[in-house]
């Protein structure tokens, strides 16, 4: 019941966090200099050519105005049309999410497996051989940014190793997450920058559980094996959750220099060109559903740590 | 006992590892070769997802070729054709004596792909259909030279444009970039009927079109089966891709990159030539200062080195420019000497206008290849004359987005693609240029109208105010299978042919 | 252990000497062509030319003291926030208000990191502003939540709540009771922050969206070079070397300086360094 009133309260605040946000990027996206005139013109328009423009958009009128429209439309579901080609956003959103899923799934699943495998093996033996080569990898993956993790893979895979496609060409008609070699390279640049994060952090986890008294207790008791080990991790996880949570999350903003870079037509590469162009129902529309997707993550992280956290015998080392 | 428990964890944990590792490592580089030989896969800087088959709101690269290869053009520009032009759907362009009516005589026997055949009606609605389906400024140039409410299609094979003033190149302004759409189309779809080369198969905005020759195109038949456009807006994306055969044709290569695809087995790389090159200039604002002193302009113009510029920017793909515009039309004025790279006149200039050690700002930003490289030298050069000269670098598509601030901006860079000067000249600088080439364009003699634009560029070549160091061709590359590429400002695919 | 920390500690604190000296030690502009593009390293250019015919080895030395600034700028800010609101949450009586500020600094979380560095660099182009306030706005819900989570733990020890009891003022009970127990976790936070801006600053330097061209930057330096990399890669291989050895060195002091310091228990280690990314 707790759980219930606890979760209603998590949801209303995340639906009042999007409508701050929503107004938030229409204002930023309305403050920046120039609009969408102004990049659909291009140079060599006459005045009077920008001004019906402006116009056929609508942008002559009040930016209050046309906000309350948006956000009117937005509650029943219609997020506008671009301003630049009168395409559905909510179309164009879906099409966007469907092929970010396809690389930034794969991406969180491997992290996850290699996080929680690896970084048990390490934080149960803290200072051994495994726990030291794997933290020096880690240290160098989390020191590297996306780019530089991105730009490495390409170098490798176009000039010395051509075994995978290096940009995610989709064949017409059909969807990206039908061809796991075009995941591959770019899903993997994704999960190299996660999983040292991630890693580190189920290690860290894992270590601080099994330093614990509780988990002292449980070998005297003669606790042993997969049965032990599996004690320590499901102790550790429900800390690291929201650690987890917060780097699975952290895919969706870093995957727009991962997706321009291999040429994946999903949200954050959309993003970058709809700021380009000034589109702000566009903006709108992804920035929305960024956050949501963000939302949603770290809402989940919470709710499983809180269920785990519930079942357990003994509570995990840290708060 | 508990390392052993780890042990095999890790072990566990490294199969588990190698598993999904090889799951996605499935399936061969060339993932797309399934595709039928004689389908040539092209790569373009496309726009998002927002993309729309509507070609009069598409302002990519991408919208233009493909637009080209579905809707016939009326006409096509052409320096070398007699008129000027060459002719498509219209098959003659007559000019009244007093320059003031134009006569469109429409080519018999041109069918759309639904088998109704191109009539005048067409081709004046086609002329109209920037006004009425809310096209980009560029599809407005007929609209500003001719009177569209007043133009008419007395029978089936004839339009008569009545121009807003006498003009001598109404062909040019006609053939810049109409294409042939059937009367009263609204919206543009995959089933939209049309009359160019090909027809489309699928579109996917944002990623792909697929064209397959149209049997019923009233043209020279295309060999090619075939075309997938693929929209990949990233330069070094677009190159990995040709390099690992994932398309056979790219656009837009940067020169850098053009220079190590040279060397790479199996590619060609080429630019397009003269006059097909864009006209890129850096201009200075005469209503602020320091620029209102043509002393000073002049010095700016005679600090840049352009042979470097050529060398270190565009690896020798490049045509050093005169400070005036349209380079290689044929009205473009030869006999103006080719301004040197003079910094010591330019520093006793800046010196005598008493303009010594000035700041200047200019702004740019990466909107064609090397415009923001060579910025960074004109900065160079500009610091060697003495100028404390900055540059105020814009994120990509940003330039243009607040063009009234653009336009007030004392010093910037921008760009033209390649067209004649006289119809593309924006008037309100120079009074004096303004009326000669007013003159260039109606003037009822040939001579008469070449003279005013010689003298009218000459002007330009004194004391304008753009800096015009080179003229940037499009550079494409492709593997070495495909030939009869047009390369022209945009290259036109439809008649390449494609090799085992 | 010592032994082995050596090189490390001695490669980053190079790195850093390069990033923060090396506009001083370059004797070539580094904003002049000297030679042809992409020529490989000679005698007279130690690393060769890039992209522009310029000297990569003067770029390289100028390339790295803005990133370093914009990040240490972004981080004290980042700071002085985070303990701001972290102090007040945790130590005030009004639970409501503390609530909701909470919430407000949690909604910051939702924002994309690079959806805030388009925005701002499409509003302040050209300079260091929008790649700092990006950074800021971005590190500082983890920032708040970090000294709250400590500040809540000490606040709750028997000997600040004897002080309280005591009535001691406010300042007297941050100067001598909250901060010094604090410090190493704020400390280390600031560490992690600092890694994360600087990773900040050179992506926003890969995308041009930091300061203008022709200002080198390590993270630009990897993107415009990188068409030349089988000609010469040196202009790419050495920036994105040393930013990765600078990120590196920078966790790894923090590893073993606010290790012992905090414990193993209340470690604000590097394992969230990629958190805070």
């Amino acid at each position: 019941m707790r759980l219930a009133g606890w979760l209603t309260m998590r949801v209303a605040a995340a639906a009042a966090t999007l409508i701050a946000l929503s107004a938030v990027v229409f204002w930023a996206t309305e403050e920046l200099p120039g609009d969408a005139v102004g990049t659909s013109a291009g140079p060599n328009a006459t005045d009077a050519e920008r001004a019906a423009i402006r116009v056929s958009l609508g942008l002559d009128r009040p930016a209050g105005e046309r906000y309350l429209e948006w956000i009117g439309q937005a509650m029943r579901g219609d997020l506008g049309e671009s301003l630049l080609t009168g395409r559905d956003v909510g179309e164009i959103i879906g099409d966007r999410l469907s092929t970010s899923a396809a690389v930034l799934l794969p991406a969180a699943v491997v992290i996850v497996v290699l996080a929680v495998g690896l970084g048990a093996a390490a934080g149960l033996r803290v200072g051994g051989r495994w726990d030291r080569a794997l933290s020096a990898i880690t240290l160098g993956l989390v020191g590297s940014s996306d780019f530089l993790l991105a730009t490495a893979l390409l170098v490798v895979f176009t000039a010395w190793w051509p075994v995978l496609p290096a940009v995610a060409l989709v064949p017409a008609g059909e969807e990206l997450w039908e061809h796991p070699d075009l995941v591959a390279l770019p899903a993997i640049a994704l999960a190299l920058g996660g999983f040292g994060a991630a890693m580190r952090l189920l290690r860290a986890s894992v270590a601080q559980t099994a330093d614990t008294g509780f988990a002292e207790f449980a070998r005297l008791n003669g606790i042993r094996g997969v049965r032990y080990v599996w004690m320590v991790v499901a102790n550790a996880a429900p800390s690291a959750l929201h650690g987890l949570s917060i780097v699975l999350a952290g895919l969706l903003g870093g995957s727009i220099v991962v997706e321009t870079l291999f040429n994946v037509p999903g949200i954050g590469f959309e993003l970058s060109q709809a700021v380009a162009e000034r589109d702000v129902p566009l903006v709108q529309g992804l920035s929305l559903t960024l956050g949501a997707a963000t939302l949603t993550i770290l809402l989940a992280g919470d709710l499983c740590a809180a269920m785990l956290g519930r079942h357990q015998a003994h509570p995990p080392g840290v708060a | 006992m508990k390392s052993t428990t780890a042990r095999n964890l890790a072990a566990a944990v490294t199969v588990g590892a190698l598993l999904a590792a090889a799951g996605c490592s499935e399936g061969d580089p060339a993932g797309s070769s399934k595709s039928a030989e004689r389908t040539l896969r092209a790569a373009f800087a496309g726009g998002g997802s927002s993309e729309t088959l509507n070609y009069l709101a598409g302002p990519t690269a991408l919208d233009f070729v493909r637009a080209k290869l579905v809707h016939a053009p009326l006409c096509e520009l052409d320096p070398k054709a007699p008129d000027g032009v060459s002719y498509g759907v219209v098959e003659t362009i007559t000019a009244s004596e007093d320059l003031k009516t134009y006569t469109l005589r429409v080519r018999d026997g041109v069918k759309f792909t639904d088998g109704k055949l191109l009539t005048s009606a067409d081709v004046l609605y086609s002329l109209r259909a920037p006004m009425l389906l809310k096209g980009l400024p560029f599809t407005m140039l007929i609209s500003r030279n001719f009177d569209m409410d007043a133009a008419s299609a007395p029978d089936a094979s004839t339009v008569i444009l009545p121009a807003k003033s006498p003009i001598a190149d109404g062909r040019e302004v006609i053939c810049q970039t109409t294409l042939a759409i059937p009367d009263k189309t609204t919206e543009f779809t995959t089933s939209t009927p049309s009359s160019g080369p090909f027809t489309i198969e699928s579109f996917e905005p944002g990623q792909s079109t697929l064209l397959k020759r149209n049997d019923s195109y009233y043209g020279q038949a295309p060999a090619l089966e075939k075309i997938e456009l693929r929209s990949i807006p990233d330069g070094s994306a677009r190159v990995n891709a040709l390099r690992q055969g994932q398309v056979d044709f790219i656009s837009a290569v940067g020169p850098a990159e053009a220079k190590t695809l040279e060397t790479a087995d199996g590619l060609k790389v080429t630019n397009s030539e003269l006059p097909y090159a864009s006209y890129l200039q850096y201009t200075m604002n005469i209503k602020a200062k320091p620029f209102d002193d043509p002393r000073v302009r002049e010095a700016f113009r005679l600090a840049v080195d352009r042979k470097r510029i050529v060398q270190n920017v565009y690896y020798g793909r490049a045509f050093v420019g005169n400070d005036i515009p349209a380079l290689g039309f044929p009205s473009y004025n030869t006999a103006l000497a080719q301004r040197g790279h003079d910094p010591e006149r330019a520093k006793q200039l800046l010196t005598e206008a008493g303009a010594a050690g000035i700041k200047v700002e200019l702004t740019a930003g990466p909107e064609m290849p090397g415009m923001v490289e060579t910025a960074t030298l004109i900065i160079e050069d500009l610091k060697a004359i003495g100028v404390q000269a900055t540059l105020r670098e814009l994120p990509a598509g940003q330039l243009f987005a607040d063009y009234p601030a653009y336009l007030s901006w004392p010093f910037k860079a921008g760009y033209t693609p390649p067209a004649y000067f006289e119809i593309n000249h924006a008037p309100g600088t120079f009074p004096d240029v303004d009326a000669l080439v007013l003159t260039a364009r109606s003037a009822v003699t040939g001579q008469e109208r070449l003279t005013a634009s010689h003298q009218a560029q000459k002007l330009l070549w004194e004391k304008g105010n753009q800096i015009a160091p080179v003229f940037v061709p499009t550079i494409n590359a492709a593997s070495d299978r495909v030939d009869g590429v047009r390369e022209l400002q945009f290259p036109d695919l439809s008649r390449v042919t494609l090799r085992n | 252990m010592t032994l082995r920390r050596l090189p490390v500690l001695m490669m980053s604190s190079l790195v850093l000497i390069i990033a923060v000296c090396g506009p001083w030690l370059s004797a070539v502009d580094p904003d002049t062509p000297v030679a042809g593009p992409f020529e490989t390293s000679s005698g007279v250019h130690l690393l060769g030319t890039d992209v522009l015919g310029r000297d990569t080895l003067a770029r390289v030395l100028v390339g790295g003291r803005a990133l370093i600034t914009q990040a240490a700028v972004a981080t004290v800010l980042g700071s002085m926030i985070g303990l701001t609101v972290g102090l007040w949450v945790s130590m005030t009586r009004r639970r409501t208000a503390a609530r909701f500020a909470v919430l407000g600094v949690d909604a910051l979380a939702v924002f994309p990191a690079m959806l805030l560095l388009l925005v701002l660099a499409a509003g302040l182009p050209g300079g260091g502003a929008a790649v700092v306030a990006a950074s800021v706005l971005v590190s500082v819900p983890f920032s708040v939540r970090v000294i709250r989570e400590r500040a809540t733990a000490i606040v709750a020890t028997d000997h600040a709540r004897s002080a309280l009891a005591r009535g001691d003022a406010l300042t007297v009970r941050l100067r001598y009771d909250v901060l010094p127990a604090l410090a190493p976790a704020a400390l280390a936070e600031a560490g992690i922050r600092l890694v994360a801006a600087v990773q900040v600053a050179a992506t926003a330097g890969f995308l041009g969206l930091g300061a203008s061209a022709p200002t080198a930057n390590w993270g630009r330096m990897v993107q415009e070079n990188s068409a030349g990399i089988t000609v010469n890669p040196l202009p790419v291989l050495v920036p994105a070397a040393l930013l990765v050895v600078l990120a590196v060195g920078v966790t790894f002091l923090l590893d073993h300086i606010t290790g012992p310091l905090l414990g193993e228990r209340d470690r604000v280690g590097p394992d969230m360094v990629g958190v805070a990314r």
